[in-house]
């Protein structure tokens, strides 16, 4: 532990690094997310237009590893007769690939809609702690900043938010601006219920940040250099962008990335409860919710329920080994857990 | 500071919570029937209900005039002597109570209660959905009920202005359709001619909220009005109570189901009691000229007034109602069946996850499930068609799922709508495969639906052929009203709530890849769904129709202009004049051919609406129930039921 | 004491209005036809009166109307269920919630503590890892995954408890213990740290040099001042277990508050959805409160916030 201390004297980028790579279970983490993340982003010109097509035939519901009487073609248009030979070859493939995990309940491929589920959640988490970090951040340091009763107010306001039910929150927001949403973007429901999950998920996650940040900020203003840098006449701006904000970087780092797969469990919620993304688009949460709903005792469609339900955990539990080492690296000292 | 012991504290904490609990949970013996509601009862207030759960456990608890056969579903005797005396033009039904139909705490049921319950079902604020079935048969009922509505509109109005705040449009208008509005126009600085325009509305909104009226007097003389003349209004409805136990009901015209009707949960008596917790005072109406009781009134517990709880004359009464958790029912000691009834005590429990209803079920908890509505329930009708489970039954119902069309908007939502053309109404509904849906993607046994009226349900009523897929004839469709192979075609916005998901999708697809058609699938909770679908904001919509008589009527009278159920907007002059010739054609014959052709028109021509399905609804009896039968309506009488344990 | 705790409430009261205020603004933006009962429309001028009667055509005066009765109790009629009053909905599904909720909280501590010792106790043995690797799954595990799978496992294969419902002592283990597990892992880490803390700090080096049992020093000296976070996290922990109960409810169908929140949500039940958010507002409220006054009594150094 004593070494600990010289070494975040020395400190930098490339120390907090080696302190990451010496987490084997954040080393582990990063390695199976980066591969889950590349495979999603590899498969994608097949994916987007195949997620969509459905067979309503001997695929409904087919096991993994049997292939539907009709192909698909690349347009996703389907063909009658098995794959087609004059396809190229990395096609072939993936047409072949599509049934590894099975089929739904709609004869669609259920890889090509894992796939592309976990991008989106992964895009819904990341948005989610984007907002909870802008939002958070320049409240806490606004409020640090600007001291005296707007501090008091501003710190006050998020004490009142603390005593939401914020679950609550994020259902009844999702209910309550969906309309108005998707209106004022005729046409783009997509954009708009995408945009309606991460502003009611990272809107209900920016308050701890917020409490972290202000904390930070207060113990900063005072530092010598700060008050140097403010004898010389600098402006509140120049010092939040030289000084301040470099120093506060690794609390938001830390928070961030437990953010995302507390944005992607919450959205889960939402699909469970069946207001979290619309179909035909897939999300991790949505269809491991429809997979546990077919949990019974007379047949089990077990790849329905397994795949998503493991590709969900799978890449949480990858995030939260990465949040973990990204947090011991950062804050090696740091005792008190970083609650959510 | 005392001995630190974390876990003794915790752990105590934990006993003392599990206690308590221990002596709050029920320890009452399970009833002797059991079954299961997946989403619980929404009122058992037989005046508004709406839902066939609801019906299930009112037609156990009260008992009309007739009652229904747990098979066939056709009238039997009920609390009146069957069959009643008919006069020979068929317009007047005597209906002679039993002298041993009586109340849960002994009153006898008099032909009074029956007028008391019925009326109920008309008056603005208590009756709802099915207030057509009484206006449509009875004698001077329309009128009353029009003219209430009327006036309610009117007072909800003038109580507004009274209290000094404006009105909308809509207000406005419905005062201008009242008596009063004279008296007002010549109050107002110059005349108004308001037609049904909501500019004019407004405007007159506005020139009411700053007329120099006393709205307080005219309100009150308005309201007084309205209450002295209720009572000789509704003396003017075809219902009168001869004495104590003789009912005469007049009727508009022959109404061959009037018996069936009769069984329905809308035509159940109301005790007296009922009337201990009517608000409104004297007059019995809330200021907006509403009809409200406390809706304690349902519940067996007493409440405010000295009311004794809920009083019912059916085979059962409610004995204890936890919400959303159990429903229990205890036989009815006063009812003339008390004797020979089986089952003493029925549980209705809910079980919101019912997949979670079924394990119950099969874990020997529950006795019956009148519904498995399970993600999985393909399997289930699997298991019933090949006898590999005898205890699961499917049951066809009378009732039609399809996806209605707006036919009336020219633009929703900044988008041309293509379907006020019936060609492409057309070319759509031959798109579909049905076939794929029913065999495919739902695989649970429904009936493929070429027409509105489940075929053979009706005897007497020769249903039209209706027509099958034809992809080819779809595409010259469409290339013929100016989409050739989808081009120009808007973006279709299809609305749905979320149990169509899986149909939803499917057709999407198919009109995508069948018509080159480009589907936008938006999925709503129910009450948003209807808010969407009254305000029209829709090109196709998911719907579903029960019958609730036996008679093609209730399904064709959909489509009748102006109906409030016509969510598509459909109009069609011959189709209107169809019905109407029908409804006063006294032929048997003659009716049932004009309501085939009336329906031809929907579902070979103009494509209102394409019917997809006809519902078969899977239902578990465990094999030591007796006495409980599958029928088309889903509803279960339990006093025949007993249980072999 | 006297002046925190007034000046505790002030906040309490000021938090119920801010809480009320924007449920109320998100409720009147949830569209819907609440007086509808089923897919058939409703007469206009009936719509109308009824709203009118529940004073719902002018929202001004239903903000009031509403706050008056809520300051009474009487949280008005539900639109969804008309036999029903929001009070009598709530004063049946509460204690349900509630129960549910603290006895999730308390499994909690109850395995999350000792897990989180003997984690810390062993650092880096194969023990401490497999309990952190638990822990994290725990976090990662959503819980309509784990309650699935514990149903599958303790009511279908292997049926000893039932599947779901309410009403006896049976029928609590599954959703308890499904909503206790993120629980257990957030305890189990925070003891975990706090241990540490604890271990390397000079007073527990004291009490090892003087010699005394290293039990004693593990589960008292050392447990002791590692339970503060823990308790300090209890508070918000079962604010949250008890209002963030609704997917378990809804897994094993139990009558909860939850269940009838996210349906009053989707079918625009103004009055159902402000009566729990309230209620549950007043809860977490409470609750903190509560632990804060614990806190100051366990340790009376710490000076008391505000």
């Amino acid at each position: 532990m004593t070494n600990g201390a010289a070494d975040s004297l020395v400190s930098g980028r490339k120390s907090c690094w080696l302190r990451f790579c010496a987490n084997r279970f954040a080393v582990v983490g990063l390695v199976v997310f980066a591969t889950v993340l590349l495979i999603a982003l590899a498969s994608l010109p097949w994916t987007t237009r195949w997620y969509n097509v459905q067979s309503l035939d001997s695929a409904v519901r087919a096991a993994p590893m049997t292939l539907p009487a009709v192909a698909f073609d690349a347009y996703g248009k389907a063909l009658n007769h098995g794959v087609r030979s004059d396809w190229p070859r990395l096609d072939r493939f993936a047409w072949r690939a599509t049934s590894w995990m099975g089929h739904d309940d709609l004869g669609r491929s259920l890889l090509c809609r894992i796939l592309p589920a976990t991008l989106l959640s992964l895009i819904i988490g990341g948005c989610a702690a984007f907002v909870a970090v802008v939002v958070g951040s320049t409240w806490g340091a606004t409020a640090a900043l600007m001291g005296g009763r707007v501090d008091a107010m501003m710190m006050r306001m998020v004490d009142v938010l603390y005593s939401l039910p914020y679950i609550l929150m994020v259902i009844l927001m999702k209910v309550a601006i969906t309309r108005p949403l998707t209106s004022l973007l005729d046409g783009h429901a997509m954009l708009a219920q995408l945009i309606i999950l991460v502003v009611a998920i990272g809107g209900v996650s920016w308050l701890t940040l917020a409490r972290v940040v202000r904390g930070q900020v207060l113990s900063l203003r005072t530092q010598p250099f700060v008050e140097a840098a403010r004898a010389n006449g600098a402006g509140v701006f120049y010092l939040l962008r030289r000084h301040i904000l470099p120093n506060v970087a690794g609390p938001i780092v830390i928070y961030a990335t437990l953010v995302i797969p507390q944005a992607i469990l919450q959205e889960s919620f939402l699909s469970f409860l069946g207001i979290g993304v619309q179909q035909p688009i897939p999300s991790l949460g949505r269809l491991a919710a429809d997979g546990v709903e077919s949990v019974n005792a007379f047949v089990g469609f077990w790849w329905l329920i397994a795949f998503p339900c493991g590709a969900l955990v799978v890449t949480l539990i990858a995030l939260n080994f990465i949040g973990d080492g990204v947090r011991d690296a950062i804050d090696p000292k740091s005792s008190q857990a970083t609650l959510i | 500071m005392t001995a630190f012991r974390p876990f003794t504290w915790v752990g105590s904490a934990l006993a003392i919570v599990l206690v308590f609990v221990y002596f709050n949970s029920t320890h009452e013996p399970p009833a002797d029937f059991r079954y299961v509601n997946s989403s619980g009862i929404h009122t058992l207030d037989p005046a508004r209900m709406s839902w066939t759960q609801d019906f299930r456990v009112a037609l156990n608890i009260w008992e009309g005039l007739t009652t229904s056969d747990p098979r066939t579903n056709q009238p039997q005797a009920g609390a009146a002597v069957f069959p009643p005396e008919v006069s020979p033009d068929k317009l007047t039904y005597t209906f002679e109570i039993r002298d041993d139909a009586r109340w849960s705490n002994g009153d006898p049921v008099l032909a009074g209660d029956f007028i008391r319950g019925w009326r109920r079902g008309m008056e603005p604020g208590t009756g709802t959905d099915y207030t057509f079935l009484f206006t449509d048969n009875i004698v001077g009922a329309n009128e009353y009920v029009q003219w209430r509505q009327q006036a309610t509109g009117a007072l909800t109005a003038m109580d507004r202005l009274r209290h000094g705040w404006g009105i909308d449009a809509q207000a406005a208008m419905s005062l201008s359709r009242h008596d009063i509005f004279e008296a007002i126009q010549s109050q107002l600085s110059s005349d108004v001619d308001v037609n049904d325009d909501r500019e004019e509305g407004e405007a007159l909104a506005g020139r009411l909220a700053a007329a120099d009226i006393d709205w307080e007097v005219l309100y009150e003389r308005v309201f007084d009005l309205h209450v002295a003349d209720m009572k000789r209004r509704f003396a003017k409805v075809g219902l009168e109570a001869v004495d104590d136990k003789t009912l005469v009901v007049k009727l508009l015209r022959p109404c061959p189901y009037f018996l069936d009707l009769t069984s329905f949960p809308l035509f159940l008596p109301c005790h007296a009691s009922v009337e201990l917790l009517r608000e409104g005072g004297a007059a019995g109406l809330t200021p907006e000229g509403l009809v409200v009781y406390d809706p304690q009134w349902t519940k067996p517990g007493r409440g405010k007034n000295g009311y004794p709880g809920l009083i019912t004359n059916g085979p059962y009464s409610v004995s204890d109602w936890k919400f959303k958790r159990r429903l229990r029912m205890s036989a009815n000691p006063f009812h003339r069946a008390f004797e020979m009834m089986a089952s003493q005590t029925i549980d209705m429990l809910v079980y919101e996850n019912i997949s979670a209803a079924l394990m119950a079920y099969e874990a020997g908890d529950v006795d019956f499930l009148p519904g498995m509505d399970v993600p999985y329930d393909h399997e289930i009708a699997r298991l019933a068609k090949t006898g590999q489970r005898p205890d699961f039954h499917i049951c066809k119902t009378f009732a039609t799922y399809f996806m209605s069309f707006n036919c009336v908007d020219k633009r929703i939502e900044d988008r041309p709508n293509p379907f006020i053309d019936a060609r492409v109404r057309r070319a759509f509904a031959l798109a579909v495969d049905k076939n794929a849906i029913v065999n495919a993607v739902l695989q649970r046994g429904d009936h493929v639906a070429h027409t509105f009226v489940p075929p053979g349900a009706l005897a007497g009523y020769h249903s039209p052929a209706g027509l099958q897929m034809d992809i080819a004839q779809a595409k010259n469709l469409l290339e013929k009203s100016g989409y050739p192979d989808g081009e120009g075609l808007p973006a279709v916005t299809l609305l749905y709530v979320p149990s169509d998901e899986r149909v939803c999708q499917a057709l999407a697809h198919m009109w995508e890849t069948n018509l080159g058609a480009k589907v936008e699938l938006r999925c709503q909770e129910t009450k948003s769904f209807a808010q969407s679908k009254a305000n029209h904001q829709f090109m196709i919509a998911r719907g579903n129709w029960y019958g609730d008589y036996y008679d093609p009527t209730t399904f064709l009278g959909c489509f009748d202009t102006g109906n409030g159920n016509n969510d598509s907007g459909y109009s069609n002059k011959v189709y209107d004049a169809l019905l109407d010739r029908a409804r006063n054609t006294t032929n048997e014959t003659q009716r049932l051919k004009l309501l085939a052709d009336a329906e031809r028109m929907i579902v070979e021509e103009d494509f209102p609406i394409i019917p997809l399905l006809h519902y078969a609804s899977p239902i578990a009896i465990k094999p030591s129930v007796s006495g409980l039968f599958p029928n088309p309506r889903l509803w279960f009488p339990f006093q025949y039921v007993s249980v072999e344990r | 004491m006297i002046r925190h705790l007034a000046r505790r409430l002030s906040w309490a009261i000021v938090t119920l209005i801010a809480v009320y205020v924007i449920t109320f603004f998100m409720v009147v933006m949830i569209p819907g036809k609440p007086f509808q009962q089923s897919d058939r429309n409703m007469p206009i001028e009936v719509e109308r009166a009824l709203r009118a009667q529940y004073s719902m055509d002018n929202n001004w005066l239903y903000f009031w109307e509403f706050l008056g009765g809520a300051v009474r109790l009487d949280f008005g009629p539900s639109f969804t269920y008309n036999d029903w009053t929001c009070t009598q909905i709530v004063a049946q599904a509460l204690p349900i919630s509630a129960t549910i909720g603290i006895l999730a909280i308390l499994v909690a501590v109850l395995i999350g503590v000792p897990l989180g010792v003997i984690s810390a106790s062993r650092r880096n043995s194969w023990v401490d890892v497999s309990i952190v690797s638990g822990v994290l799954i725990g976090i990662s595990l959503p819980t309509f995954v784990s309650g699935a799978a514990l149903m599958a496992l303790f009511a279908v294969a292997w049926p000893i408890l039932p599947i779901g419902g309410w009403g006896t002592l049976w029928h609590l283990p599954l959703p308890v213990i499904t909503l206790s597990l993120p629980f257990i892992a957030y305890i189990c880490r925070l003891t975990r740290m706090a241990m540490l803390d604890a271990l390397s700090s000079d007073y527990i080096r004291t009490a090892i040099a003087k010699g005394v049992e290293p039990r004693d020093v593990l589960w008292t000296h050392a447990l002791k001042v590692a339970f503060l976070p823990v308790l300090s996290y209890v508070g918000p922990a079962t604010a949250q277990a008890v209002t963030g109960s609704f997917v378990v409810e809804k897994v094993f169908g139990v009558p909860g508050m939850g269940q009838h929140f996210v349906n009053a949500a989707l079918n625009a039940d103004a009055g159902l959805i402000m009566s729990t958010v309230l209620v549950f507002s007043v809860l977490l409220i409470s609750l903190n409160f509560a632990i804060d006054i614990l806190y100051a009594w366990l340790d009376p150094r710490i000076t008391m916030a505000y």
